[in-house]
């Protein structure tokens, strides 16, 4: 775990992933952080600090719904699911943030030795 | 209905987060655990990885405070545009509000300075004056003490901490400068502990100097910088006070006042007798006192009655009673009852232009349906509505205030007449405490006409307001609002009126009151003779300045007496009559004056019968005096009075026997709005017998009065130049300032009663418009179908008449329990209530009348053809 570099993530970034983490099924915030930090092979590791108040925030923006519900184990957690609006929001975002990767990685590969 | 739980319930919000976040940190941990990490390690590796539970927390709740700022602004920015797009709106909330919120904030400042702030003293509430009570003799219940009395009650009473008594002085201040007369009180050495006030420069004297009567004062902040130019070394300097040097030993904090009025200069040792506790000296005494700790004033009240009457029931004149006030009701006087009866019409006025307000409000909520209806099916919940349109209201009414304000100011100018004399010259500012209550009035006055239209405009189901087109039609509940909306103004606005008018007739009355005198053209001043301790160089002084007065040119008579009339000073004394027994004299109480000779043609008195005095009443054995109607009806009933003896004043043997030789008619001596008493007038020539010497002098002008002021001084010189005069005005500045109260009272309770019925008006006639422009259609309709202009006219004036009515009942009922509780300022006179209301009632339904008539004649000259079109 302390092997990789955390990366920081700029905010809007960080709301994507939360979206995108959420939104196969309802989830709860623990839940969030493993999947994002598993997933990313521990590239991403969202300090409580910054994941909570996120969560908080896009519940505000209605982006996120969220309830109280029982885990597996038993304990009293708080679920968060996409709403229509998270939804495309998501969407949105998601194909706004592939054509910009993809632009850059075009031109970090090009900056090494000319065209290909 | 989110936002209303996480409102209501802060403290499991608080949970809940608390609870979200330990779960995290918990599953963490056990997870760590689950892969063999010892339980304290797991929770260091989560502390470091999580961050610490607190500031998580913390995150989350800037979160959320930034979300409740970022709403309102955003709130805020939407109701600001949404008004600068409907500036006729507007304009005119903003301009309903101002009045309101400027009318009442106007009168709260005066009520602060008057009744609220507190008096200079120590914990002032438990400060009491304390009168003897002689309702037995006289009407009136409260009179001045006696310092024997005082004596008395220091040493006998239960109930209060200690008492200090405050009499009467007279100053002559000469030496450097011009002989001037000051205010003088002279006072016991306790008054300043009894107070609880320390002088800004020295000491005060102490028990031993006002014993032994040693000549040391204490002088006003104003008099150290008006006569000594705020010398720094004035304590300790002899001044020469009635030719006789005193030394000033402290001078007062320039906030420090006390009764009887504000411009009391110098506080010098009362100095009694050792003789006094046994002896009946005038009743010119004021006391306060300090109550006990615990002590209520009704208890202080009962005990206080128990002790005088217990104390004088060996008094030659009979057992009396003793009463017990608050300092600041006394030093508040009548003022009080104005300022509460104006702060109830300012609320009401206040209440109409919410009312006002509301209806707008909700009339514009029906019309904005279509808004609400949009904003509801993308997700708005009802709260945020509710949130967002009280936002608008709140904005509103913060424009309206700061309007106000800028109203409120000239306002106060014009109340700062209203202060009671005893309180001297007050500033109304708009202090912190002012501010804090028009930013109060604003709040409330927000909630209470915006909470009806946000409840009500929020709930209109989504399909309802889109299919509506945006118009919406007003249902029989708004109708039923509007309804009543528009009753309450009515009612409140005939209640102003009437008790308005019942102001104003009082107000009527007492400038028309028959004072005895003519008061046009006529000089008072005061000089006072505490120099001309001899009786005939006094007579020969004051008839030497009489004369050279007389001679100046542009006066037509010159008089003296011994307080000027119309002044709101005592000077009574018991009297008996001939052929009563000593004792009866406890019961009979008279005003006394002296007089000059050609006093009462002077101030231009109306005999009765009899006659006024004459240049032959010279000094005798056998004075003479003038008598006035109360007098003569009350002791000689049916008969003529002429002839007939009494002694007053010295009641024993060495009192003179004076003959009736003249009624004259009732003089207001008291006051414009005192009523009168029995009252005896001697010439000051005839007898040597009282304290009283005729001090006060009246000119009668041809010209101008203030014109020949220094002529007057001039003359008065002449005879003797150490001869100070004082408290120069005209008669006609006298009664002014006495009729300052009425006249502002009735000035703007009028101006409240008629700005009321103008809101109410155009309220009515806002409502009446607006249902016109919604039912254009339906008027088209009904017009189609047969019914003609007069029809519709009808059909609307009748809704306008009926709520009219309705309010004028409602209202009419409301103001005779408030003129019943406005007895006081009424000043005793009865006026014509049911006059009155039947007048204020025939001003509201003209204006009422009109109002309907306009938007009515308005529906039935619609073009039937144009109205069916309308969509």
């Amino acid at each position: 775990m302390a092997s990789s570099p955390k990366s920081d993530l700029p905010q809007g970034m960080l709301d994507l992933l939360i979206l995108k983490a959420v939104a196969l099924a309802p989830v709860h915030g623990y839940a969030i952080a493993q999947r994002l930090q598993q997933i990313s092979r521990d590239v991403v590791q969202v300090p409580g600090g910054s994941l909570y108040p996120a969560l908080h925030r896009l519940e505000n923006r209605k982006l996120l719904a969220a309830d109280w519900r029982q885990t597996e184990t038993g304990r009293d957690a708080r679920f968060y699911r996409l709403t229509r609006s998270g939804r495309a929001h998501l969407e949105a975002e998601s194909a706004s943030w592939q054509r910009l990767s993809e632009a850059v990685r075009l031109i970090l590969g090009m900056a090494e030795g000319g065209s290909r | 209905m989110n936002w209303w739980r996480r409102l209501s319930r802060p403290g499991e919000q608080e949970a809940r987060l608390d609870q979200e976040v330990s779960f995290h940190i918990e599953e963490r941990v056990s997870d760590l655990m689950r892969s063999g990490v010892s339980e304290g390690e797991a929770r260091r590796r989560v502390r470091l990885e999580f961050g610490g539970a607190e500031q998580v927390k913390e995150g989350c709740r800037d979160v959320r405070r930034a979300r409740w700022v970022e709403t309102l602004s955003q709130d805020c920015r939407y109701a600001w545009r949404n008004l600068r797009r409907n500036p006729g709106f507007s304009v005119v909330a903003v301009a309903t509000l101002a009045l309101g919120i400027g009318g009442i904030t106007a009168i709260f400042s005066a009520f602060d300075a008057i009744l609220i702030r507190p008096l200079p003293y120590a914990d002032a509430d438990r400060l009491v004056m304390v009168w003897d009570d002689m309702t037995r003799s006289e009407g009136d219940s409260t009179f001045f003490s006696t310092p024997a009395e005082w004596f008395q009650w220091r040493r006998l009473n239960t109930v209060f901490t200690d008492l200090a008594c405050s009499q009467p002085g007279e100053a002559i201040l000469s030496g450097d400068g011009e002989p001037e007369e000051i205010r003088a009180r002279k006072v016991t050495w306790n008054l300043w502990s009894v107070l609880g006030v320390q002088p800004a420069l020295g000491r005060v004297f102490t028990y031993d100097e006002d014993d032994k009567g040693a000549r040391v004062i204490v002088i006003s902040h104003g008099l150290w910088q008006r006569r000594f130019g705020g010398a720094a070394d004035i304590v300790g300097r002899k001044i020469t006070i009635n030719d006789t040097p005193h030394e000033v030993i402290g001078v007062m904090p320039q906030s420090f006042y006390f009764m009887p009025s504000r411009d009391i200069d110098v506080w010098m040792p009362a100095s009694f007798p050792p003789g006094l506790r046994n002896n009946i000296t005038w009743h010119n005494a004021q006391i306060v006192a300090r109550l006990k700790e615990g002590v209520s004033l009704e208890h202080a009240r009962k005990s206080m009655a128990a002790l005088s009457l217990q104390v004088t029931a060996k008094d030659f004149r009979g057992p009396h009673s003793a009463t017990v006030l608050p300092l600041r009701e006394e030093m508040a006087g009548k003022t009080q009852a104005a300022l509460i009866v104006l702060l109830w019409a300012s609320a009401a006025l206040l209440l109409i232009a919410c009312v006002n307000l509301a209806n707008l409000l909700l009339s514009r909520g029906v019309a904005r349906g279509r808004e609400v209806a949009v904003r509801t099916a993308l997700g708005a919940g009802r709260g945020r509505l509710v949130a967002q349109f009280l936002t608008e209201s709140l904005v509103l009414a913060g424009v309206g205030a700061v309007a106000g304000l800028a109203l409120a100011v000239p306002a106060m100018r014009f109340l700062e007449q209203i202060v009671p004399e005893a309180m001297g010259a007050i500033r109304l500012t708009l202090d912190w405490r002012v501010l804090a209550f028009a930013a109060a009035a604003s709040v409330a006055a927000a909630l209470t006409f915006g909470l009806a239209p946000a409840l009500r405009g929020s709930r209109l189901a989504p399909q309802k307001g889109l299919r509506d087109g945006g118009r919406g039609t007003a249902g029989a509940s708004s109708h039923w609002w509007q309804n009543s909306l528009i009753i309450v103004q009515t009612a409140l606005a005939i209640s102003l009126l009437t008790c308005g008018g019942l102001l104003l007739q009082t107000f009527q009355h007492l400038r028309n009151t028959d004072l005895g005198i003519r008061t046009e053209r006529l000089l008072t001043f005061e000089t006072p003779l505490l120099r001309y301790q001899d009786f005939d160089r006094r007579v020969a002084f004051v008839n030497a300045e009489l004369e050279k007065v007389r001679v100046i040119p542009g006066v037509a008579g010159v008089g003296a007496i011994s307080r000027i009339p119309l002044t709101v000073t005592d000077g009574s004394r018991f009297y008996l009559l001939a052929g009563q027994s000593r004792d009866r004299a406890s019961a009979q109480i008279a005003l006394t004056r002296v007089v000059s000779h050609g006093y009462f043609g002077t101030v231009g008195a109306r005999l009765r019968e009899g006659r006024f005095f004459e240049t032959s009443d010279r000094r005798s054995e056998s004075p003479v005096v003038v008598v006035n109607e109360s007098f003569a009806n009350r002791n000689y009933p049916g008969r003529s009075p002429l002839g007939e003896r009494l002694k007053f004043e010295r009641l024993n043997e060495k009192g003179y026997w004076y003959t009736i030789v003249g009624v004259v008619k009732e003089i207001h001596e008291r006051g414009v709005t005192e009523d009168s008493r029995p009252a005896i007038y001697r010439v000051h020539e005839q007898a040597d017998q009282s304290n009283d010497t005729p001090s006060g002098i009246v000119v009668r002008t041809a010209v101008e009065p203030a014109s020949i002021i220094s002529a007057v001084r001039q003359a008065i010189w002449s005879v003797d130049a150490n001869q100070p005069l004082a408290r120069i005005r005209t008669m006609k500045d006298i009664v002014d300032r006495q009729l300052s109260t009425p006249t502002q009272s009735s000035a703007l309770l009028g101006a409240f009663a008629v700005l009321a019925l103008l809101l109410a008006s155009v309220g009515l006639y806002g409502v009446l418009s607006f249902a016109v422009m919604q039912r254009t259609n339906e008027i088209g309709v009904r017009m189609a179908l047969g019914a003609t202009s007069t029809d519709i006219l009808f059909s609307f004036g009748k809704r306008g008449l009926a709520l009219t009515l309705a309010g004028l009942a409602i209202g009419l009922a409301m103001a005779a329990v408030a003129a019943r509780s406005m007895t006081s300022l009424l000043y005793g006179f009865r006026p014509e209530y049911l006059l009155t209301a039947t007048l204020a009632s025939l001003i509201l339904l003209a204006v009422a009348t009109l109002a309907s008539l306009v938007p009515a004649r308005r529906a039935s000259r619609i073009d039937p053809m144009v109205a069916l079109r309308n969509e």
